[in-house]
């Protein structure tokens, strides 16, 4: 145990060094189904911080139960009751947004972030190092989600949360907001992730 | 001794290896979230079917007097009285249902009808309201549910301006969409570069109203009175 | 680590020269045959068809070119410098992608249509995979599409319209969007010598014909994709005239407006996004004239060259890996 990394350290890396969209490049179905409206993403990214907060804390409390065959059926187990009751809470009280995600809500069961999670952090650390690394996880991912939808409302309708940004006169490229636009960003942005970190590395090179 | 201690091994042994047993947690699991998730779904339930129901009939009202009307009405505590009915229409043997929405004013007048309709557009299917006058024979408003049309073009169809277009219009013959410019009662103007979506919205219109209106028309005349 | 990685990425260090070089195509076995020559071919070729169009659409011909070309160049030096590459402005290749773009484009488009495709065409469509050569779509249709499905409401059929009132010779939809919505035909002598309306390039067909058969017996455009992609559409065009309400005009009008024939030898034939032996061409050919009648006759647009294009460009790779040829005395 020695060597796993302490709770900060889960934390800072989610973010950033291990982001996971542009690091892990993992949960890239709703990174390109629901980017197309800020406010469509951070719902998103927030039901996704939710599900893994939970299931990485319940997995944590059950770590020395788990029995190396059966675990991914229990971590399944977890995050689909997790999703369900994110699901139904959405249906309650934000029932337009639940309409606009669709069957991406319930597909963040098969997202392989938090599955990811469970396994390298929850099901051998302690729950309170889980705890952090979830919402480590969970800002980096609401970041790449917010980076890239961003990018494709902007363009897409010259607007931002819904409120108009750029003047009227703006030509919206209305291919940002379709499939073919999140595409292209995250091609882009993950393109720029790496220049960045080609470039940092060359430093510490150097250094 | 000694055969009896290697069998109580060998039981405990087989006992460990059972499957249902190394699945005890599993199965706790399983039936404790299986309760939880009851729970909440108890809990919820009631309000997303609230949250469905009023989706559509939040609308309803603005369909037959328009927003403004409806605001106030409903700021003067007199809305409309809506009560869902189905209209089954017999249509080449296969028998097909709409829902349709019976509207009255506090004092039991009727206010019209508002019939929910859908069909293929461009893209995907399309889900609209619209309503008719007690007579069923001009339109009184319009409003889609659903549509999944092109943004920026096909997704047009929802902007009031456009729609507004269908208030008034009368029932007698096929709406028609045309480009540039709608001139006649029946013409609708279709949105640039958006000819099919339009067509579409229009076709539904025609269609349902081909089925329902003579229903609606009767029932209009002669109502059930059941409580007057 | 980082060092390697740039080794390796200069596969041809000055200080040794290999006996046998790895390019990416186009192959070229002639000396005299150089990618230059092969766009400088390629835009003789196209002189009759801009001559036609800058005869019917006149100042917004003009404009769109220039704009076009002003910003694949451009686009081209950009993307080239920050690559760390040398300038390739010379080989031509940037200046075709740039009047193909732009006959591909309604001449009403606004200005920021054809900027935005320009550096559409040659940064995701062309640099991004790795430069001339190594792209797996066509950069002028991949900027093309970009544009029509981003700006539809002013590049659609509405477009059209518009720049046949514009320029006052043809105030109607084009020959295809007239078909599409109302089933009209147009005469045939005015879509085969191209007093029509639609893109820029595509009206004449006369003007293609004589670029394109220029392009076939320079050996600069292979025969066999224009010979493919026509065959098939007269093929498919005659199997719907025969089962429809047969007028017998349908195949014509289906080969003569639109973008057919300035498709089948002026953006198919790109030496680059398509297959390398001869069967693969035609088969190349045949798969982009049965998907323009497919998208035409079944789907929601009139026009069906551009995406016919792009689709058949994902399979190129896939019909060379079929067509290799067998070495001689193989089984």
């Amino acid at each position: 145990m020695a060597d796993q990394p302490t709770a900060y350290e889960r934390f800072i890396q989610g973010i950033l060094p291990e982001n996971p969209v542009y690091r892990q490049v993992l949960g890239l179905c709703p990174t390109l189904a629901v980017t197309n409206s800020m406010n469509a993403a951070l719902t998103m990214a927030g039901a996704v911080a939710f599900v893994l907060l939970c299931a990485n804390i319940v997995t944590s409390l059950i770590r020395n139960l788990l029995r190396p065959h059966l675990r991914i059926v229990i971590f399944t187990l977890t995050i689909a009751t997790f999703v369900t009751i994110a699901d139904r809470f959405l249906a309650a009280y934000m029932y337009q947004m639940s309409k606009t995600l669709g069957p991406y809500i319930p597909l963040i069961i098969v997202n392989c972030l938090i599955i990811c999670r469970c396994e390298v952090c929850a099901s051998k650390q302690s729950v309170w190092t889980a705890a952090s690394d979830a919402a480590g996880q969970s800002i980096g991912y609401a970041l790449a989600l917010s980076s890239i939808a961003g990018i494709r409302e902007i363009l897409g309708t010259g607007m931002l949360f819904g409120f108009r940004l750029l003047p009227e006169i703006w030509p919206d490229w209305v291919i940002m907001v379709l499939p073919p636009g999140a595409f292209i960003t995250l091609g882009l942005l993950l393109g720029a992730a790496n220049w960045i970190q080609i470039v940092q590395s060359k430093k510490t090179d150097n250094n | 001794m000694t055969t009896s201690s290697s069998t109580i091994s060998e039981k405990s042994e087989r006992f460990q290896n059972s499957y249902l047993l190394q699945a005890w947690l599993v199965i706790g699991l399983a039936l404790f979230f299986g309760i939880a998730l009851t729970g909440i779904q108890i809990a919820l339930s009631s309000r997303i079917e609230t949250n469905k129901k009023k989706e559509t009939m939040e609308k309803v009202p603005e369909i037959i007097l328009g927003a403004n009307h409806a605001q106030n009405q409903a700021a003067t505590d007199k809305s409309l009285k809506i009560e869902q009915r189905s209209i089954t229409v017999d249509k080449n043997n296969r028998k097909k249902v709409y829902t349709v929405f019976e509207t009255r004013y506090p004092d039991g007048k009727p206010a019209g009808w508002v019939a929910k309709a859908s069909g293929q557009g461009y893209a995907d299917k399309i889900e609209l309201l619209f309503g008719v006058d007690p007579g069923a024979t001009k339109l009184t408003g319009l409003f889609i549910l659903e549509q999944k049309e092109t943004p920026g073009l096909g997704n047009k169809i929802t902007d009031q301006h456009w729609r507004d277009q269908f208030i008034l219009k009368p029932t007698g013959r096929m709406l028609k969409v045309v480009k540039g410019g709608a001139k006649g009662p029946y013409e609708i103007d279709a949105i640039t570069g958006a000819t099919i979506s339009s067509k579409s919205v229009t076709t539904i219109i025609n269609k349902t109203l081909a089925d329902i209106q003579k229903q609606l028309a009767s029932l209009a005349a002669n109502p059930k009175e059941d409580n007057q | 680590m980082t060092s390697q990685s740039e080794k390796k990425s200069d596969p041809q260090p000055e200080s040794i020269k290999p006996a046998i070089n790895v390019a990416p195509s186009p192959h070229i076995v002639d000396g005299s045959f150089t990618t230059r020559r092969m766009m400088y071919d390629v835009l003789i070729a196209l002189t009759p068809v801009i001559c036609v169009s800058v005869y019917l659409f006149e100042m917004y011909a003009v404009r769109q070119i220039l704009i076009c070309l002003a910003s694949c160049l451009v686009a081209e030096a950009l993307f080239i410098r920050i690559r760390g590459k040398s300038i390739t402005l010379m080989d031509g290749s940037a200046a075709v992608t740039g009047v193909i773009l732009a006959l591909s484009l309604p001449g009403t488009a606004p200005w920021y249509a054809g900027v935005i495709a320009s550096v559409v065409a040659i940064g995701i469509g062309k640099i991004i995979f790795g430069g001339l050569g190594m792209n797996i779509f066509n950069p002028a249709m991949v900027g093309r599409a970009f544009v029509m499905i981003s700006f539809a409401g002013v590049m659609g059929a509405a477009a059209y319209e518009h720049a046949g009132d514009a320029v006052n010779i043809i105030t109607q939809a084009t020959p295809l969007n007239a078909f599409k919505q109302s089933g009209i035909v147009s005469p045939l002598t005015d879509m085969f010598w191209g007093t029509t309306n639609g893109s820029l390039g595509e009206t004449s067909a006369i003007a293609c014909i004589i670029g394109g058969l220029y392009l076939c017996i320079r050996r600069t455009a292979s025969w066999e994709i224009p010979f493919g992609v026509i065959t098939m559409m007269v093929l498919i065009a005659g199997i719907k005239d025969i089962a429809g309400p047969f007028s017998g005009r349908l195949v014509l009008h289906h080969l003569l407006g639109g973008a057919a024939l300035f498709g089948a030898f002026f953006i198919a034939t790109d030496p680059v996004t398509s297959p390398l032996t001869r069967k693969g061409k035609l088969i190349f050919g045949a798969g982009v004239g049965a998907l323009i009648m497919l998208l035409r006759l079944f789907s929601g647009y009139p026009e069906g060259v551009m995406f016919a294009v792009l689709l058949m460009n994902a399979l190129t790779p896939l019909i060379n890996r079929w067509t290799i040829p067998i070495p001689l005395g193989e089984e």
